[in-house]
């Protein structure tokens, strides 16, 4: 499943990990003991944004950088919301942590509040992973007994508390403005910014919110230092990464690597290549979202400057592969079908264009297509862009973009 | 005050104040349609995109707040592409209604198609099909194919009526606007909607299919029927001076006063205003009981008529015994002028026939159904003081102002008392009960037809002017009554 | 028709709602619970829904309908619901549906006439290592051809 540095699957060998006893024993909470004794908040924080940790939701955000527009004289209470809503198609990572370590994602949250002056966290899982949650309630209820999460934790005059929140099938709510109107019970609709949630967030106090992913990384950052983890990575991207690997590989699965490792090494080295004797046709570098790679340009490093450069984005690190039994036009659609689903209706240019968009390549798909129809769907695209009101607008039109303009020979041969 | 520049133009902006507003005030048009003042920024149509200096992504005018230096220019070809994609994503699905839709000639699609767009459609997929006949209100239609989701509506009842009638239920295009299954909306506030409706999927019964604003003339008033005094506005058509009668109001809207009603009106007014003035109205002076049966006298000989019983009852000593009915419908203007009468003459007192008051109700609605009680009081008289039936029992002549809201119910005690009084003289707007029991009968201006003044529950004086002209013997009661007076003083 | 809510649901509901400074926050996890409990959500449970959280029932009704894992109408005693996203498509998920289509004699969307099953495409799943997958109520299984699919429906009771 796993190589190259193990860092956060360090212990998954253990498959009893979720369980508090065993993450104790491969070491777990002894970086929260170790803040709660010995460091400030502020030196906390300090770490964590020393330490380079880009966000590993999909924007890549630097985490310490998001925590620190939180205003000093911001006042309580305070929120810090988990997005385990992993909506992102060819996705997969959160929920390995989730599953196997989720102790190590919760030691990250009190660790997060701990620095942030957070008292309440909402883990957004995703109502899917209903067993997970679940599993996640145990490990929260374990914590609890341990003293590790509650009133006066280890000790302490610190408390912290967390609480699993179900979503109910919107991948809209993965975005954090909608996530924040979801939790408030109501329709996933983004909100207008700024204000930034860092100010104005959840119930209208000053919010963070952070993806599961990257709140596990934060005990190994604070038991072990900002160079430690920068060091495993590049500069201003430091520490390891979960890369999703999905498609026809012989081995799909998550690899933890470092950050920069090279894109074919995952395919063809961890991932063992094509199955079947397959050829490599694309490689959608980061989710759904992320534009697409031909088969030549898949030689860049899974950094996100690196796929930034390479003209896409590292995203979720949903790296799906596609062979070259795959027809282009198949692709098409269920790209353009997924975003006009997924809209959320709330801007004109992403509810009227993602449908317009759909009903074009569904046409071509049933054999009515024209070369034009084409030039029609990046001149929507291109319209789309830029005009919407949160990114789902981009992450539809950009992968269409480059669908379209990368294989349109494929697309007009398919047409006669 | 920060001072901010919108294409070259220096402006000193109110601080808090957004961009499109600001630029607005200068004249400068910048296209919404989710927008409204009367709303905090929704920023979901994207239609008022426009280019700030220093930032790599165009931003809403809406939402963008003053600062000091700013720099926005809305008429880049960027600017110009961005607002005509927009506009063309909020044309592929709409239906090309406007032969037979309310709003054409004030629909803010129509006006920007012509101002920003004018390219033929290029959508050639099959457009969404939605219901286009939804009850949504006792005389409110929703028409879903018509609709932008600019969510005004949704966003009136919620925040500002607070009643929460309609939302928005599924999402992308499948998004519609709904009230709860089987509901419709009850807010008093609810023709609201068709105003802050940027297109034709909210109309109203009342003025569905029965003409085309560019027909109509406009012209604004007061709104007489509570004691808020909401400004409106008055459409009709003013008819044909060769045919009495032919001026007609087809709708009433309100005018922005904050300091007053904001930008709405309620439902009572709105649909009060209009019935009142189709009501039957007494059109004719008629002379009752005295040979020649009412007929044919003109305004001359009738107040004539009224001079003569006036004058026989003070020289016999009797002027206590000259009353009067008003309402607080009564302009400030006619109530000074009637003050004055009666205290020439020596006259007795004055009651006032006003309707109960009502439920005060949604957000404008107040319990007082009249709009001068205020105004009443500043001239002196006090509405609740005395009695109708009481002043009938001691007056041998009355005065009764009387509107088709404001009069003596037949069969009440007052109206008994009335028949036993010797002279009425009867100034009315509608053909009221009193009509027949009135020796004379005088038709004056509704509030279509009048001018004055009336003084709101707030102390607000507010004037207005005659939107339609009046036809038949109708004559305004301020002019009816100075003519009385001045005849009244050539007499000893 | 309403139905009376039994008092551990109503119990359940008072519970989440006291983690929120606002109740009106515990609104997806209470229709998860009343969902889970009854089978499905009527008008009235929304109802029911707003007046113990005190939010209008209009807020309710929207959440309902805006959110896919809400349904209105019952469902079988086996929700299968098929990820027909990108990497369980490409991985033969198309196929999956149309086995599952033909076998159970019904179309996306509908329920066997026994009550048994339920069939419906959802977006992805976040099992793609696996693909195709599909989600049996709330249970992943993956890695899924016809002969694995026939087995997983053979075996449940």
């Amino acid at each position: 499943m796993m190589s190259g540095a193990a860092v956060l699957t360090k212990n998954f060998d253990r498959t009893d990990l979720f369980r508090i006893d065993t993450y104790l024993e491969t070491g777990g909470y002894a970086a929260l003991r170790k803040a709660l004794t010995g460091m400030t908040p502020a030196a906390v924080a300090a770490e964590v944004k020393a330490a380079s940790l880009r966000g590993r939701g999909g924007a890549g955000f630097p985490a310490g950088t998001k925590w620190g527009f939180v205003p000093q004289a911001a006042g309580t209470p305070r929120y810090l919301c988990v997005n385990a809503d992993e909506g992102e198609p060819g996705t997969f990572k959160d929920r390995f942590i989730l599953a196997h370590t989720p102790h190590l994602m919760i030691e990250g949250i009190i660790l997060t509040c701990y620095a942030v002056g957070i008292e309440t966290a909402y883990v957004y899982i995703r109502g899917e992973y209903e067993m997970i949650a679940r599993r996640l309630e145990a490990a929260l209820e374990e914590a609890r007994a341990r003293g590790f999460l509650g009133p006066n934790i280890l000790g302490t005059d610190f408390s912290a508390e967390i609480h699993v929140h179900r979503g109910a099938g919107s991948y809209i709510c993965g975005e954090e403005t909608a996530l924040l109107e979801s939790l408030e019970g109501k329709r996933g609709l983004p909100r207008l910014k700024p204000p930034f949630p860092a100010s104005v967030g959840l119930f209208g106090r000053p919010t963070v919110i952070n993806n599961v992913e990257t709140l596990a990384n934060v005990p190994g950052i604070v038991q072990n230092g900002a160079a430690w983890f920068l060091d495993q990575g590049r500069p201003k991207d430091g520490g390891t990464r979960l890369f999703c690997v999905s498609g026809p590989v012989v081995r799909p699965g998550i690899y933890e690597l470092p950050v920069g490792a090279p894109l074919r090494e995952l395919i063809f080295t961890h991932a063992g290549g094509l199955k079947d004797g397959k050829t490599l046709k694309a490689v959608i570098p980061g989710g759904l979202s992320a534009p697409l790679l031909k088969a030549g340009e898949i030689d860049v490093p899974l950094s996100t400057e690196g796929i930034a450069a390479a003209g896409s984005m590292l995203g979720s690190a949903g790296v799906i592969v596609i062979d070259e039994t795959t027809r282009i036009i198949d692709l098409l659609v269920l790209v353009a079908k997924f975003y006009s689903h997924e809209s959320c209706g709330q801007c004109t240019p992403c509810r009227i264009g993602t449908a317009w968009i759909n009903k074009i390549v569904g046409r071509i798909s049933a054999g009515s297509g024209r070369p034009a129809d084409l030039d029609e769907i990046l001149r929507l695209a291109e319209n789309i862009k830029g005009r919407t009101l949160c990114p789902l607008g981009d992450a539809a039109a950009l992968p269409i973009l480059a669908i379209v303009r990368k294989f349109r020979a494929e697309l007009e041969q398919g047409m006669k | 005050m920060p001072v901010i520049e919108v294409d070259g133009k220096r402006i000193e902006a109110a601080a808090g104040r957004n961009v499109l507003d600001t630029a607005e005030s200068v004249g400068i048009a910048i296209p919404h349609f989710c927008y409204h003042p009367a709303f905090q920024p929704e920023g979901s149509c994207r239609m008022c995109l426009v280019e700030v200096e220093g930032s790599p992504k165009l931003e809403l005018a809406c939402s963008l707040v003053v600062r000091d230096g700013l720099k926005v220019r809305t008429d880049t070809p960027t600017v110009r592409e961005a607002r005509r994609s927009v506009l063309e994503f909020f044309l592929a699905d709409h239906p090309i209604d406007c032969p037979i839709c309310d709003k054409a000639g004030e629909c803010t699609l129509q006006d920007y198609y012509a101002g920003y767009d004018l390219a033929e459609s290029r959508n050639i997929e099959p457009k969404e099909r939605r219901e286009k006949l939804v009850k949504i209100g006792e005389k409110l239609l929703l028409d879903r194919e018509r609709c932008v989701l600019c969510t005004r509506c949704v966003r009136f009842l919620a925040q500002i009526a607070q009643t929460r009638e309609l939302g928005v239920v599924e999402r992308g295009v499948h998004a519609e606007i709904t009230t709860l299954p089987g509901e419709i909306i009850r807010s008093v506030d609810s023709g609201n909607l068709v105003d802050l409706c940027p297109v034709g999927a909210i109309t109203s019964t009342d003025f569905r299919f029965k003409t085309r604003p560019w027909f109509l003339k406009h012209a604004d008033s007061i709104c007489p029927l509570c004691a808020r005094g909401c400004n409106i506005v008055i459409d009709h058509h003013p008819g044909f001076t060769r045919v009495p009668g032919s001026a007609k109001i087809y709708r009433v809207r309100p005018r922005q006063n904050d300091a007053v009603n904001g930008h709405f009106m309620c439902d009572d007014g709105r649909a009060g205003f209009v019935a009142d003035h189709r009501a039957v109205r007494r059109e004719r002076i008629a002379r009752n009981g005295g040979g020649g049966a009412g007929t044919e006298w003109g305004w001359d000989r009738a107040l004539d008529f009224a001079v003569e019983r006036i004058a026989a009852l003070r020289s016999a000593g009797k002027a206590g015994r000259i009353g009067a009915i008003l309402h607080s419908f009564l302009t400030n203007e006619e109530l000074e002028h009637v003050k004055r009468l009666l205290a020439s003459l020596g006259a007795g007192a004055v009651a006032f026939a006003d309707p109960p008051e009502g439920e005060a109700s949604g957000i404008l609605l107040l319990a007082d159904r009249t709009p001068n009680r205020a105004g009443a009081a500043a001239v002196g008289f006090d509405p609740r003081a005395a009695d109708p039936a009481e002043i009938a029992a001691r007056s041998d002549l009355l005065f009764i102002f009387e509107t088709n809201r404001a009069n003596i119910p037949s069969g009440s005690a007052a109206w008994e008392a009335l028949r036993k009084v010797a002279t009425k003289i009867l100034f009315t707007t509608h053909e009221t009960p009193s009509v027949p029991l009135a020796d004379l009968v005088l038709p004056v201006s509704a509030p279509a037809e009048n001018r004055g003044s009336y003084t709101n529950a707030d102390g607000r004086v507010q004037r207005f002017e005659a939107a339609v002209p009046a036809c038949f013997d109708i004559r305004p009661l301020a002019d009816v009554l100075v003519d009385l007076s001045g005849k009244l003083g050539e007499r000893p | 028709m309403s139905r009376e809510f039994p008092p551990a649901l109503v119990e359940g509901i008072a519970r989440l709602a006291g983690r929120y400074p606002a109740k009106q926050a515990a609104l997806l996890p209470v229709l998860h619970l009343v969902q889970n409990e009854l089978g499905h959500i009527t008008m009235d449970d929304e109802r029911s829904v707003a007046g113990i959280l005190g939010i209008p029932a209009m807020s309710v009704h929207e959440v309902v309908s805006f959110y896919s894992m809400f349904r209105r109408a019952p469902i079988g005693r086996y929700h299968l619901q098929v990820c027909t996203n990108v990497s369980c498509a490409l991985a033969g998920g198309g196929r999956l549906v149309e086995h599952l289509k033909s076998k159970l004699g019904i179309k996306l969307g509908e329920t066997t006439p026994d009550g048994k099953f339920t069939l419906t495409g959802v977006e992805c799943l976040g099992a793609c290592e696996q693909a195709p997958c599909l989600m049996v109520n709330f249970d992943y299984h993956g890695n899924l051809d016809s002969a694995g699919l026939d087995a997983l429906l053979e075996g449940l009771p």
